[in-house]
């Protein structure tokens, strides 16, 4: 850790760090005036984060470094967030995203084998009887909320159909999700104790008791699955779960955790960002409708445009410098994928949607290494199709209404907003 | 192609993950086992140098290695 006399800002460029983790600023969308201002001074930006501060990491080449190099900047300590967690916490909080090898590696390939590219393929026909299904209804609707129409339900029906649990069930995980994102933010609508939650907040991923209702949902299924396995993701789990040295019973239930949350949480705000990108620009999407070769880099630039997840933070295992800046053992480093997906360096005219970018070096997956999302492929799949089923229907968006962004740094999440297929209501 | 050169390539199977980016870069090299989730060289590991530098910058665990032969 840094002692105390190391605890000043190391350069008088740190002390104007603008401020980047309010969370209300994300109420007005990615503070990018503020990124792009960290990114042009030199070296790393001390920023301070209530008692201490962090190290802001914000150009490409640099978050690609402390993504790629988990040695010198762990996962596995402190937490993932800006916050640190007390150890017990830590313990029970812990997912795949919050370990370093070998148990990263343990738990990553028991997981693994659903989502490499060449068996998510697999999925492509589900997906695409989903997606085409959600948008024929929007657009017998006459359009309405794109969240709830389109982006929410098309991953949550996509990752409970792969895990094995009721389609039935999405509408109740979802808002479970969303009282997640809140949780990553400063204001929760939900009492502690609600969900009948016991458990002490700090105990809970991101504080909500919404995790206890996930946690109750994951352990319900467990229960219903080991003595009627079936081929799907939860009876995988079971299976490995039933020999503690594959994984323990706390692994399982964080697991489902995640795999629920990360699993249509993130690609939501993608389809989200794409929907309002599409609106917002025409011409880029009359150009993908003129040349459907234009659509698998469409698709890039919607994830990179949108990137879901904003940060993720590690923290240094030992000293070492970067940028010209020194680290110190302990100190924590915040990798801003929502700048280095902005950055003028490797993305020419980067707040330019342009479906034929041909740079797709996009952070929207993280910054390469080992934590690359373990549903990048299913996302890029839903994305892709998403965007194939629009063009073969013609589909072109007007945005009816503005968004309800999440209260978030973590989650560039959109709450809902309004489009109609363009020539209004039928 | 003529003058371009061929470099064996290996995985180490403590730091694959199973992400699976090498079968997808390079089918015909890569194949993961889907019990164990763990990639390995199939049949013909020699692939033209640009491609494998390709493939071992792209693993996320860097698992792969281009084995330099000894002359």
């Amino acid at each position: 850790m840094r002692s105390t006399a190391d605890m000043a800002p190391p350069s008088a460029a740190a002390v104007d760090t603008p401020n980047v983790t309010d969370p209300s600023l994300y109420l007005e969308g990615i503070p990018h005036d503020r990124f792009a201002q960290i990114r042009a001074t030199p070296g790393l930006a001390w920023h301070p984060y209530e008692d201490g501060g962090f190290w802001a990491v914000t150009r490409h080449a640099e978050v690609r470094h402390v993504s790629r190099n988990p040695e010198l900047f762990s996962s596995a300590i402190g937490h993932t967030n800006l916050w640190d967690l007390e150890a017990d916490a830590l313990e029970a909080r812990r997912s795949l995203i919050d370990t370093d090898a070998p148990d990263h590696t343990r738990l990553r390939r028991l997981v693994a084998g659903a989502f490499t590219p060449k068996n998510i393929r697999r999925w492509e026909e589900t997906v695409r009887a989903i997606t085409g299904e959600l948008l024929d209804e929007f657009v017998a609707q006459g359009g309405g909320d794109w969240v709830d129409m389109v982006a929410a339900p098309l991953p949550i029906q996509v990752i409970l159909t792969m895990l094995g649990v009721p389609t039935d069930d999405a509408d109740y995980l979802v808002e479970l999700s969303n009282y997640l994102v809140e949780g990553t933010g400063d204001a929760q609508s939900i009492p502690p104790d609600a969900f009948g939650n016991t458990t002490e907040l700090r105990l809970l991923p991101f504080n909500s008791p919404a995790s206890h209702a996930l946690f109750e949902y994951g352990e319900g299924m467990r229960q219903q699955r080991q003595n009627d396995l079936r081929d799907d993701l939860v009876s995988h789990l079971v299976q490995a779960e039933s020999d503690v040295e594959r994984m323990s019973r706390n692994e399982y239930r964080n697991m489902f955790h995640l795999l629920v949350f990360a699993g249509n949480e993130t690609t939501r705000t993608a389809i989200s960002h794409g929907g309002m990108a599409l609106a917002a620009f025409p011409d880029e999407w009359q150009r993908v409708l003129d040349d459907p070769g234009l659509i698998d880099s469409a698709a890039e630039e919607v994830l990179r445009w949108a990137t879901p997840v904003m940060h993720m933070r590690r923290t240094a295992t030992t000293n070492s410098e970067l940028a010209g800046t020194p680290i110190a053992e302990g100190d924590k480093v915040v990798m801003w994928y929502a700048s280095a997906n902005r950055d003028e360096a490797v993305f020419e005219d980067p707040f330019r949607f342009d479906v034929s970018r041909a740079n797709s070096n996009h952070f929207a997956f993280g910054g390469g290494g080992p934590h690359l999302c373990l549903g990048a492929f299913l996302a890029r799949l839903e994305v892709t199709v998403l965007l194939e089923e629009m063009a073969k229907r013609s589909i072109c968006l007007e945005q009816t209404s503005e968004p309800v962004r999440a209260r978030s740094n973590f989650v560039h999440g959109v709450l809902s907003v309004g489009m109609q297929p363009a020539g209004g209501t039928n | 192609m003529a003058g371009e050169e061929m470099v064996r390539v290996a995985v180490d199977q403590e730091l694959c993950i199973g992400a699976g980016v090498c079968e997808l870069l390079e089918p015909e090299v890569f194949e993961l086992d889907n019990d164990i989730v763990i990639s390995s060289v199939t049949g013909d590991e020699l692939l033209p140098r640009a491609r494998a530098d390709v493939v071992v910058d792209r693993c996320p665990s860097r698992a792969i290695a281009i084995v330099e032969e000894e002359l």
